[in-house]
């Protein structure tokens, strides 16, 4: 084995943290069963990377086994699904005795989970389950909310554990389209490379003008629109918006007006309002508002800020 | 007992909203001007607060509370030509047998409808506003139970009642032939309300037509049920709008904490005992302007399509639900109204 293969692939093993050791190299797959045996993991590190950079010596390590031993390491996390599964099942099962779990695997690293739920002392009721879609190079899940709270803080618990991760977290995003929460949560609903030099003018793309019209034809306030045009462009972007059916703003804050000071001037306490926009497709409808007249442009950060925040739910409070 | 003022004068000017709009879109001044002329109808710009009346005294709550929580259509009647209260039973039978007959024909189907109805006519006695008001009735269909047995009680399949609360102008201008009821609220399936409509058309030689109510006439029942005093609330005060955006349709909500919805209107108010054109408009731009504040959305340029407060709920479409026996009568007198400028 040449030298700095060998070197190489001591400073690798040098990096792997001990109680991930065994786990990498049988990934890696390279030294056999028998050989693994031989070692004795207990000794200090040194020793241990010693008797390692022997045992690949024997085996004749090359350059490609060194870089895929590398490659195995970087990626830090190593989803074993298998282990997930079984860790998942397990804290759930442990809890109630009658729970029903069950996995498909789908590309994009995604694992669906079905979970029925009972209790100890009544099965599984099959027809209101739970489902969650795992993203396992990913720390987010989705889940359905077809279920008793009782049982959330218990499959929050199962996912953490299961994939290795501290802590769960809800965030305020909900939708019926899982698609729409991953372009969210991913980023990813901004493909569209936009363009600098496009060749037509703005104010005829967006305006929808007719180039070859009349000359003596002009439209009534064509600044002001053509400043409406580009600010809801430059806010919501050429590309189609994810799709959200709704959203949600929970509102405590001071009567305040321009129109009459005196009105609820005395009163220290705030207004409490709930305030629900539903649309077939939300983002699409607010992206028209400016355009039509209805509302001012820029639109409120409160509605802009849905798609980045990654929240539809929000709580406003005066500062 | 309170009288009903039906001033004769024009809705006096008021200071305006396009005041308050700096920098308002061509679109805001048009609506405020449209909404402007849309005022020349002929509503008084104010209107006492519905308080208890004397006559609602006697009202029965219990007779009265299967009318509540329950949401009913509207519609509003012309003149009944010969009806007389005197032959309620006669009604009944006619009207029974005419159901009959009609579903008979296979004109309204409903799969597995039995045909042991019942009909029954009866009278809603308090349900007035003045001495002068016609007697509310009620019209029924029951479904007979099969079992003779005294625990079994009839199902009620739909129900209807005519009423007249406060209608001293439409009074005034008809004979003695004829009996004014014009309000209808109808609560049940929809075949049920054709087929008696037909008959009370052709018996009665009237005229039902649904009773859709403007985005100006729910501002107006807003802020004159926001006015009423309640011990305690039972609902949110909830506003609903349609937003006239294309391609995709946007719904706002807007549920502000009665408790809330009252001090606003409290210091709105200054009339003692009534409801102005000015304060309805101003308590609705308070709402305006507060959420413009968050959202830099008009809701003026939007359509107002449901009220909702712990005394009532109505729809544009003329559905209405009455959650306060205390105040239904005074809820039944705007809608009366509202029928009465329909069928003038």
């Amino acid at each position: 084995m040449d030298e700095t293969v060998a070197e190489f692939i001591k400073r690798t093993i040098l990096k792997i943290p001990m109680n991930e050791l065994t786990t990498i190299l049988k990934a890696w797959d390279f030294l056999s069963e028998n050989q693994l045996q031989t070692v004795n993991f207990r000794q200090r590190k040194e020793s241990v990377v010693q008797h390692l950079i022997h045992l690949c010596e024997e085996k004749r390590a090359s350059l490609s086994d060194a870089a895929l031993l590398d490659i195995i390491c970087e990626d830090v996390d190593l989803f074993d699904m298998k282990q997930f599964k079984n860790s998942f099942k397990k804290i759930l099962q442990r809890a109630l005795k009658n729970v029903t779990v069950s996995f498909r695997e789908t590309e994009e690293n995604a694992v669906w989970i079905r979970i029925a739920w009972g209790t100890q002392y009544t099965k599984p009721n099959q027809y209101k389950p739970t489902y969650v879609v795992y993203y396992s190079q990913t720390p987010y899940a989705f889940m359905s909310s077809s279920m008793l709270r009782r049982n959330t803080p218990l499959l929050g618990q199962a996912l953490t554990v299961a994939s290795k991760h501290h802590q769960i977290v809800k965030m305020d995003l909900r939708s019926r389209y899982l698609d729409s929460l991953k372009a969210i949560v991913f980023k990813q609903y901004n493909q569209t490379f936009e363009t600098h030099n496009s060749t037509t003018p703005l104010q005829e793309r967006s305006l929808g003008l007719d180039i070859n019209m009349d000359s003596r034809i002009i439209h009534e306030n064509i600044v002001e629109k053509e400043r409406v045009q580009r600010i809801t462009q430059e806010t919501f972007g050429d590309y189609p918006q994810p799709q959200l059916e709704f959203a949600q703003y929970k509102l405590e804050t001071k009567f305040k007006s321009g129109l009459n000071g005196s009105i609820l001037a005395e009163r220290e306490e705030p207004l409490r309002c709930l305030i629900k926009f539903s649309s077939p497709h939300l983002l699409e409808a607010l992206k028209s508002l400016a355009p039509a007249g209805i509302a001012d442009a820029p639109l409120s950060p409160l509605l802009t800020c849905i798609p980045n925040k990654r929240m539809n739910y929000f709580k406003i409070r005066d500062k | 007992m309170d009288s009903y003022n039906a001033p004769e004068s024009t809705p006096s000017a008021s200071s305006r909203p396009e005041d308050y709009f700096i920098g308002a879109t061509p679109l805001q001044k048009r609506l405020e001007s449209v909404r402007k002329q849309s005022s020349f109808i002929p509503t008084p710009p104010r209107r006492k607060i519905p308080q208890c009346s004397q006559l609602q005294e006697d009202v029965d709550p219990q007779k009265v509370a299967f009318l509540l929580h329950k949401q009913w259509t509207l519609y509003s009647l012309t003149p009944l030509y010969k009806f007389s209260y005197s032959n309620l039973k006669e009604y009944s039978r006619h009207l029974n047998a005419f159901i009959v007959a009609e579903k008979q024909k296979g004109l309204a189907v409903e799969v597995g409808e039995d045909f042991n109805i019942k009909v029954i006519f009866s009278t809603l006695l308090g349900m007035k506003g003045t001495q002068r008001d016609p007697e509310a009735f009620l019209v029924q269909i029951l479904s007979k139970s099969q079992l003779p047995s005294e625990n079994r009680e009839d199902k009620v399949l739909w129900t209807g009642w005519f009423c007249c609360i406060f209608g001293d102008s439409l009074l005034e201008t008809v004979s003695e032939d004829f009996t004014c009821l014009p309000l209808f609220l109808a609560n049940g399936a929809e075949s049920n309300t054709a087929i008696i409509g037909t008959w009370f058309q052709k018996t009665f030689d009237c005229y039902f037509s649904p009773l859709a109510i403007n985005a100006f006439n729910l501002s107006w029942m807003a802020a004159m049920w926001t006015a009423c005093k309640m011990d305690h609330y039972v609902a949110t005060t909830e506003f609903l709008w349609s937003v006239p955006c294309s391609p995709q349709s946007l719904d706002i909500s807007f549920a502000i904490h009665p408790e809330d919805a009252k001090a606003l209107w409290d210091s709105v108010h200054k009339t003692p005992g009534e409801v102005t054109q000015e304060e309805v408009d101003l308590f609705m731009d308070c709402l305006y302007s507060h959420f413009h504040r968050h959202f830099k959305i008009h809701l003026s340029a939007t359509r107002l399509v449901r009220v909702s407060t712990s005394v009532a709920s109505a729809h544009t479409d003329g559905k209405i639900k009455i959650l306060c026996h205390k105040y239904l009568i005074g809820v039944l007198a705007y809608l009366t109204e509202l029928a009465i400028f329909q069928i003038e």
